[in-house]
């Protein structure tokens, strides 16, 4: 990708990011928050990682922000006061990005791979899948496309999930579940005519 | 049977539970819950004639089950058990505070639940990977929100669940971000591989402590240490009192072997150990400090149970900081799984009669305890041996675990920690022995109250935790053999 699309894609996810604090209006600050979301996807599908790309767009784009903009209209949330700034508030967020911005240089400064630019270094998938071929990789089918050139990045995704981690898919399946009973438990409709409780 | 066949029949079995609730007919739904006894016992008496041996699959770099992941694993089960058991004893409250559905109560969900809980604290028994120490926390994390909140007509029950849920989430993100530091200096996710090269002196210090530092704050969040120790008392006050009993026993012994494991790591790397064990001293100290002392004035029974539970993890981090040579013949993490152990049958004694007197008068001050003697000998007896083997009275089982503790500190030298340790023991006898007051000396406030009768199950339960306090307390050797497996 062109250094100016990462500029321009940079750009519109800082400044719609920015704008989704400064807004006061809370349909302008979920709607902003999914503009700077399709920044972030570009810069995803930049990097050669098509899927987690489009995976930004149609689950946090797309699912989450939906949900967000579901929430804010049933509830009926009207803009906010402009307020007074919160000082001990406004330090702590200072701090916390100070923090994480020393955080961020000094391990940029001390990773060494990481100072390569992607154009130097193309994925070499014929040798990929044959380091696949020789630890005994099962799905022939990843490595025929791996050797005609193109990236199978959600066959690749999918074949980890499965077998690598597949222990850990089926914690998050029985999670999901323990999730959604609770779902039903707490927001369970009640009888119109059950008595008051007490509290 | 391979040893993960028992997470997967606790899962089948809630599973099971799940469908029963929903679809037998019928209003009285204990059947769930004397199900779910039944099937957990089983897997209980089945988790000691397991095939524990490891083959080449690549599922066993995830999974551990050497002897303190089956030890925590049977924690799991009979906390769960008698969790159940108590909360078969709370139904009336349940039955007044969840949501009316055909005019009844819906708490169906009540037991089963906690089922899936348990297979999480046994995942976390087990986990040896961060990735499956992160699902596996986080799916008993999660089914504790709902836990909490569950008496969704009672406000307490709801703060509870929110404060919960808020510092839950803020818990899990310090978690996060430090296993992505210590992924980022070791590239590995195995807590095996990653000890191995934190010990090659390849690994830049600055970054390991930073992931230590923010991984203990995690921690410290599941076993109710200091720093993150301030929601124990509002979220126990609130929750449902099984609950209570069951994030202070049974998510605080998952949390502890987590910390065990990734301890061993931190403290096996001799450019860390230092630094790591100072960290983790003044954790301990702080600890014992706030929960010793903020106990004392506590005039709710539950709150003070709180601050106990504080304090005992206080006692725990000292035995983990103490170092490799632990005492009498057991390591760190074998001392610490015996405290455990003896804190669940003490704890829930105390919690089982807490839930009794609180569907009796509805509330969990001291003062309702007033004159219990008179209402029911029995159980007042039982909460004495309760409170005397929580303040570590000699021949309770209590008793034993502090033991161990104070050797393993004085093995070590510790002086300073040990110092503390000995003023909370002490400030202990203070307020776990006020209740004897109320309920021997005091007279109820209402003139004399009726007699207080129990269930057949309760007080078969009552007993054996009574036994299980004193027999454990002079012959040590069932619960060594327990954690040396």
């Amino acid at each position: 990708m062109p250094s100016v699309l990462f500029y321009i894609f940079a750009a519109v996810m800082l400044g719609f990011g920015l704008l989704v604090v400064v807004l006061r209006n809370p349909v302008s600050n979920a709607l902003a928050l999914a503009v700077s979301f399709l920044g972030l996807a570009a810069l995803f599908v930049s990097l050669n990682a098509f899927f987690i790309g489009i995976i930004q767009i149609l689950v946090y784009a797309g699912a989450v922000m939906v949900l967000f903009l579901f929430i804010v209209m049933l509830l009926d949330i009207k803009a906010e006061q402009r307020r007074k700034l919160n000082m001990p508030a406004v330090a702590g967020g200072v701090l916390l990005v100070v923090a994480f911005s020393i955080q961020l240089i000094s391990v940029l400064a001390n990773f060494e791979p990481g100072k390569r630019r992607i154009n130097e270094v193309p994925l070499d998938l014929p040798a990929a899948a044959a380091a696949r071929v020789a630890s005994g990789a099962p799905a022939a089918s990843i490595n025929a496309t791996l050797n005609a050139g193109s990236l199978p990045d959600v066959n690749l995704v999918g074949e980890t999930l499965f077998t690598k981690y597949n222990f850990h898919l089926q914690v998050i399946g029985v999670l999901l579940l323990v999730a959604t009973v609770g779902v039903i438990v707490i927001s369970r409709r009640e009888d119109k005519n059950a008595p008051a409780a007490e509290s | 049977m391979p040893v993960y066949s028992l997470e997967v029949a606790v899962v089948l079995l809630g599973l099971v539970l799940l469908m029963m609730e929903a679809f037998v007919a019928g209003k009285d739904k204990r059947f769930v819950a004397h199900t779910a006894l039944l099937g957990l016992g089983a897997v209980l008496v089945g988790s000691f004639f397991v095939d524990r041996t490891p083959d080449a699959s690549g599922f066993w770099s995830f999974y551990k089950a050497d002897g303190l992941a089956m030890t925590y694993k049977a924690i799991a089960l009979a906390c769960t058990m008698l969790v159940i058991v108590l909360g078969l004893d709370y139904i009336p409250v349940l039955e007044k505070f969840t949501a009316r559905v055909g005019g009844h109560g819906a708490w169906g969900e009540f037991f089963c639940l906690p089922v899936f809980i348990c297979a999480g604290m046994m995942w976390m028994a087990s986990a040896s990977d961060l990735t499956s120490i992160f699902v596996s926390l986080e799916l008993v994390t999660i089914a504790f929100y709902v836990m909490v909140t569950f008496m969704r007509r009672n406000v307490g029950s709801l703060e509870a669940g929110v404060k919960y849920l808020i510092l839950g989430a803020l818990s899990t993100g310090f978690l996060v971000y430090g296993f992505t530091w210590l992924f980022g200096v070791t590239g590995q996710t195995n807590l095996d591989v990653i000890a191995a090269k934190l010990n090659s002196g390849t690994v830049a210090t600055v970054p390991a402590m930073f992931s230590f530092a923010l991984i203990l704050v995690a921690l410290a969040f599941k076993i109710g240490a200091v720093p993150l120790q301030f929601w124990i008392p509002d979220v126990y006050q609130g929750a449902p009192t099984p609950i209570t009993a069951y994030l202070s026993v049974g998510s605080k012994a998952a949390g502890f072997i987590v910390t065990t494991r990734i301890l061993q790591v931190f403290l096996g790397s001799e450019a860390l150990v230092h630094n790591c064990t100072a960290i983790l001293l003044a954790v301990a100290c702080a600890t014992l400090l706030v929960g010793n002392l903020a106990a004392i004035p506590q005039t709710n029974f539950k709150r003070l149970l709180a601050y106990s539970s504080i304090s005992h993890a206080g006692f725990l981090v000292l035995a983990l900081a103490a170092g490799p040579a632990g005492a009498f013949g057991l390591a760190p993490g074998q001392i610490v799984a015996y405290y455990l152990a003896a804190y669940l049958i003490m704890t829930l004694l105390a919690f089982a009669v807490l839930v009794v007197i609180n569907r009796t008068s509805g509330s969990d001050d001291l003062n309702a305890f007033n004159g219990l003697h008179q209402r029911s000998p029995f159980l007042a007896f039982a909460l004495l041996v309760a409170v005397a083997s929580l303040a570590g009275v000699p021949l309770t089982v209590g008793f034993v675990g502090k033991l161990l503790v104070f050797a393993a500190a004085v093995k070590a030298s510790l002086w300073l920690p040990l110092g503390f340790a000995i003023i909370g023991a002490v400030a202990g006898f203070y307020y776990y022995l006020k209740v004897l007051r109320n309920m021997y000396w005091n007279a109820p406030a209402g003139g004399t109250l009726p007699a207080i009768t129990l269930s057949g199950l309760t007080k078969a339960t009552l007993l054996l935790l009574i036994a299980a306090t004193v027999v454990l307390g002079v012959w040590w050797a069932p619960l060594f053999q327990l954690v040396r497996r």
